[in-house]
C-alpha cells in the first residue's frame, strides 16, 4: 500500500469518526427538540381526528369530522375575531407606548437608570397579581377608577369596565399593552443605543427637525428590530389566555372569548380533548398564515 | 494524531464511562431510596375548593390527628377553587396523577365522574362513618344508576338563601320579609338609594350565573329538565325567570354583569348591596368584616314567583370521594370516613358556621357543635338553612322524581345557561329564541 493510499485511508476514517462524532454531538439537541416541538405537534394533530373524553382519553377516530364543524359554528368565528381584535390591538398599543418610552429612555433625563429599572415592573410582575390589582382598579363598587371619575363629575353612575361591551375589549386591551409594552422598549432602547450620532448630526445639518429626524432616522434604523418585535409579540398576543381568562372569563356573552379560551374550555370544560386539539391545531395554522404574510411584506418592502 | 489525540480520547472515554456509571449509580440511588420511602411512607393528596383560613386551619388540625392516629401515613392538603376544580380533575384524570381523596365538589360533579368509570364506589366508607347516624334520605343524592353511593355528603349548603337587613327594610318601611318576586323587586327598589343597590344577583359568563338562574327557573314552577332528562328549558317558566332576572339588573351594581361568588358575597357583607343571594359563610363574614351590620343581618329562603310555588334552594352537596384510578385506596377509605369523626369534623364545620352544614345528625345534636358563637348567635337562620339545604336540589338532582344527571357538570362549565341570561338580559335578545338556541345546546351537550 502507498503511503498516499495509507494516507487516504486514515482520512477517511478521521472523516467517519468525526461524522459519527458529529451526529452523536447532534443527537441530544434533535432528540430534544422532537420530544418538545416535533410529538406535542404531532400529537395534536393526530388527537384533533378523534372524539377523546378528557379525563380518561378514551374515544374514537372521527377523522377531520372536528375540522367541519369547528369551521361550521359561529363559535369559531367569533373566537377568531375577537382574538384578531385583541392582537392587533394591544400590539400596536404595546408598540407605540414602548417606542415612546424608549425614546424618552433614551434622552438624558434625570433619575434614567431609575426609570429603566422600573419600567420593567410589569413585564416581571405575575400575570395573577397583575390581574388582580387591575380587577381590583375597575371594581365599580371600590375602584379607584370609578371613584376619580364620579369625584371629577365625568361619569353620574359607575362605569361598568369589566361586564359591559366595548369597555371589556377596551380595557383588556389596555391591561394587556401595560403589561407587554416593556418588552418593547428594551428591544428599541437597547438599538437606539446602537444608531451612530453622525446620522442625526448629517439631518440637522440638512435641517431636519425632531419628527424628520424620527421619521427619516430613527425609524428606518429600528425597521428591523421592530419586524422582529411585532413577530413575537404577535405571536405570544396570539395566544395569550391567563390574561383574559382572569379579567373577563371570555365574557360578556363571548365577547372577550379568544381561541385559546375556546381551547381551554372544550379540553378542560367539556372534556372534548379532540376538538380542542382541532381548535389548537387551526390556530397554529392561522397564525403562520399570519407569519408567512407579514414576513413576505416586510421582505418586500426591505427589499425596494 | 498522535499519542497525544489517542490518549485524549482515552481520556474522554474514562471520563463519558465515569459519568456514565455515576449516573447510573445515582439513579440506582434514587431509585432505591424511592422504593424504601414507598414501602414505609404512604402520602395521600386531598384536594378542596373550601380553603378559607379557618378551614385551612381546621383541615390541619384533622391531618395532624389523622396521621398521629396512622403512623406512616402522610397527607397532604391541596386546595383547588369552585371555578377551577373542573379542569384540574380532568387534567389529573388524562394523566393519571390523582388525589386520594377529594372534598366539597358539588354532586353532580361526582356522578359525572362516576359515570365515566373514575370514581371508586363509596357504600364501605358510608358503612364505616355509620349509616345510622346520617340525617333520612342524606346520601340518596350519591346513588348512582347501579345502586352504589358514589360518594357521601361532608356538609350540606344553602347556597342561594336571600339575605337580609333589618335595619335597611325597617328604613324602607318594608315589614316582611319578600315571599315572591314582585314584593322583592319592589322591596330592593325601596332599599336601592345613597349608594346603596338593592340585589347582587350574577349576571357573568360563569358557573354561578348558571347555578344561581336554574334556581329562578324552578321558582317559576320550571325545569331544565325532565324527570327522564329530556330537555324542557324552553318553558313558560324560563321566559317569566328570565324576564325577572333582566328587571332586577337596574337594581344591582353595574359590575354585576361579571359578577361570580366572590364579588356577590363581599357585595352584601360590605353593604353595598341590601339584600344578598349566598349561602351561609355571610354570617362569619359579616361578623368578622362588617361587625356593624352583624346584629341586623337574616336570611330567608329565596322567593318564589308567586306564593302558591314551593321554595327551591340551590344545594350543591359538598361532597367526599375517591378517584377509582387512585392509589392506596384503603388508606384514602380510612382518611374519608375519619373526616366525620369528632372533634375534627366539628371544627371543620366551625371553620365555616352556617356555610357547611352537618350531615350526620349525631354532630347536629352534638352540643359541642352548638358550641360556636356564629350558631349560638342565628339560631333561626342556621335551622332554615339547615332545613332547606337538607331539602335542597341542584342540576343533577333538580327534583326527587328526576334521573341523576351524569351530564350536569359539562352543562355548568360550557356557559350555557349563563349565556342564555347574559344574551337576553345584557343583549336584549329575543327570549323565545335565545331559549331555543339554548334547548339545542343543552341537547347536544346531552347527546356528546
Amino acid at each position: 500500500m502507498s503511503f498516499s493510499a495509507v494516507a487516504r485511508k486514515n482520512t477517511d476514517t478521521l472523516d467517519r469518526r468525526y461524522a459519527i462524532l458529529g451526529t452523536v454531538l447532534i443527537a441530544p439537541t434533535v432528540l430534544i427538540f422532537c420530544s418538545v416541538i416535533l410529538y406535542p405537534l404531532v400529537s395534536a394533530i393526530y388527537l384533533s381526528m378523534f372524539s377523546i373524553y378528557t379525563p380518561t382519553l378514551e374515544g374514537g377516530w372521527v377523522g377531520l369530522d372536528n375540522y367541519t364543524s369547528l369551521l361550521a359554528s359561529g363559535r369559531f368565528w367569533n373566537a377568531l375575531g375577537n382574538t384578531l381584535v385583541w392582537t392587533v390591538g394591544t400590539l400596536v398599543l404595546q408598540i407605540v407606548c414602548g417606542v415612546a418610552v424608549a425614546l424618552l429612555l433614551n434622552q438624558s433625563i434625570v433619575f434614567r437608570s431609575l426609570a429603566r429599572s422600573l419600567i420593567l415592573f410589569p413585564y416581571f410582575l405575575s400575570t395573577v397579581v397583575a390581574v388582580l390589582v387591575w380587577r381590583w382598579l375597575f371594581n365599580d363598587l371600590y375602584g379607584i377608577l370609578n371613584h376619580m371619575m364620579l369625584w371629577a363629575g365625568i361619569v353620574d353612575m359607575p362605569v361598568n369596565w369589566l361586564g359591559a361591551m366595548p369597555n371589556a375589549m377596551i380595557s383588556i386591551i389596555v391591561v394587556g399593552a401595560w403589561k407587554y409594552f416593556p418588552f418593547v422598549v428594551i428591544a428599541v432602547l437597547a438599538r437606539l443605543q446602537t444608531i451612530p450620532d453622525p446620522l442625526y448630526e448629517a439631518a440637522r445639518i440638512d435641517g431636519a427637525g425632531p419628527i424628520a429626524r424620527f421619521f427619516d432616522v430613527t425609524l428606518p434604523q429600528l425597521r428591523e428590530v421592530l419586524t422582529v418585535i411585532i413577530l413575537l409579540r404577535a405571536i405570544w398576543d396570539f395566544k395569550e389566555f391567563d390574561l383574559i381568562w382572569l379579567m373577563t372569563g371570555g365574557g360578556p356573552i363571548n365577547s372577550t372569548q379568544t381561541l385559546p379560551l375556546v381551547v381551554y374550555q372544550e379540553a378542560f370544560g367539556l372534556n372534548q380533548m379532540g376538538m380542542a386539539s382541532a381548535y389548537a391545531v387551526t390556530m397554529m395554522i392561522v397564525m403562520l398564515a399570519f407569519m408567512l404574510i407579514y414576513l413576505r411584506q416586510t421582505r418586500q418592502k426591505e427589499s425596494i | 494524531m498522535t499519542p497525544k489525540g489517542l490518549s485524549m480520547k482515552a481520556s474522554r472515554r474514562q471520563v463519558l464511562q465515569g459519568m456514565g456509571a455515576a449516573g447510573l449509580a445515582a439513579a440506582a440511588g434514587t431509585l432505591g431510596s424511592t422504593q424504601r420511602a414507598s414501602a414505609q411512607d404512604v402520602t395521600l393528596r386531598w384536594w378542596s375548593p373550601q380553603s378559607s383560613p379557618a378551614q385551612l386551619a381546621a383541615y390541619k388540625t384533622q391531618i395532624a390527628a389523622f396521621e398521629a392516629a396512622n403512623p406512616g401515613i402522610k397527607v397532604l392538603f391541596e386546595p383547588t377553587s369552585d371555578e377551577g376544580y373542573a379542569p384540574q380533575l380532568a387534567a389529573a384524570f388524562a394523566s393519571g396523577e390523582l388525589p386520594q381523596v377529594i372534598t366539597h365538589l358539588p354532586s353532580f360533579a361526582v356522578q359525572t365522574y362516576y359515570a365515566q368509570g373514575l370514581v371508586e364506589p363509596f357504600d364501605d366508607v358510608i358503612q364505616a362513618i355509620g349509616t345510622d347516624k346520617y340525617y333520612a334520605g342524606a346520601n340518596d343524592v350519591y346513588k348512582a344508576a347501579d345502586g352504589k353511593y358514589v360518594g357521601t355528603g361532608i356538609g350540606n349548603t344553602a347556597a342561594d338563601m336571600l339575605w337580609l337587613r333589618r335595619d335597611l327594610m325597617e328604613k324602607a318601611g318594608i315589614g316582611d320579609a319578600p315571599r315572591t318576586w314582585d314584593e322583592l323587586r319592589s322591596a330592593c327598589q325601596k332599599m336601592q338609594g345613597n349608594g346603596v343597590y338593592g340585589a347582587p344577583l350574577p349576571y357573568g359568563l360563569n358557573s354561578m350565573t348558571s347555578l344561581i338562574f336554574i334556581g329562578f327557573i324552578h321558582r317559576a314552577g320550571g325545569s331544565v329538565f325532565s324527570p327522564d332528562l329530556d330537555v324542557a328549558i324552553d318553558s313558560q317558566a324560563t321566559y317569566d325567570a328570565l324576564e325577572f332576572y333582566k328587571s332586577m339588573q337596574e337594581l344591582c351594581p353595574p359590575g354585576a354583569t361579571g359578577y361570580s361568588w366572590g364579588e356577590s358575597l363581599t357585595a352584601f357583607v360590605s353593604g353595598a348591596t341590601a339584600t344578598g343571594i349566598y349561602a351561609g359563610r355571610v354570617l362569619a363574614n359579616v361578623n368578622a368584616q362588617n361587625p356593624g351590620i352583624a346584629d341586623q343581618v337574616t336570611c330567608v329562603t329565596y322567593p318564589t314567583m308567586s306564593s302558591d310555588i314551593p321554595a327551591w334552594t340551590f344545594n350543591d352537596f359538598p361532597s367526599v370521594f375517591i378517584p377509582a384510578g387512585a392509589q392506596h385506596k384503603d388508606e384514602a377509605k380510612k382518611l374519608a370516613a375519619y373526616l366525620f369523626q369528632p372533634p375534627g369534623y366539628i371544627e371543620q364545620l366551625h371553620a365555616a358556621p352556617g356555610h357547611v352544614l352537618p350531615v350526620l345528625k349525631t354532630i347536629a345534636e352534638d352540643p359541642a357543635y352548638q358550641n360556636n358563637e356564629i350558631i349560638q348567635k342565628y339560631p333561626e337562620e342556621i335551622d332554615l338553612m339547615a332545613a332547606s339545604a337538607a331539602a335542597g336540589h341542584n342540576l343533577g338532582y333538580e327534583t326527587p322524581e328526576h334521573q341523576s344527571n351524569a351530564k350536569a357538570g359539562e352543562i355548568i362549565a360550557s356557559n350555557a345557561l349563563a349565556e342564555m341570561v347574559q344574551r337576553v338580559v345584557l343583549s336584549g335578545e329575543d327570549a323565545k329564541a335565545v331559549v331555543g338556541d339554548t334547548a339545542k345546546r343543552l341537547e347536544e351537550l346531552m347527546n356528546s
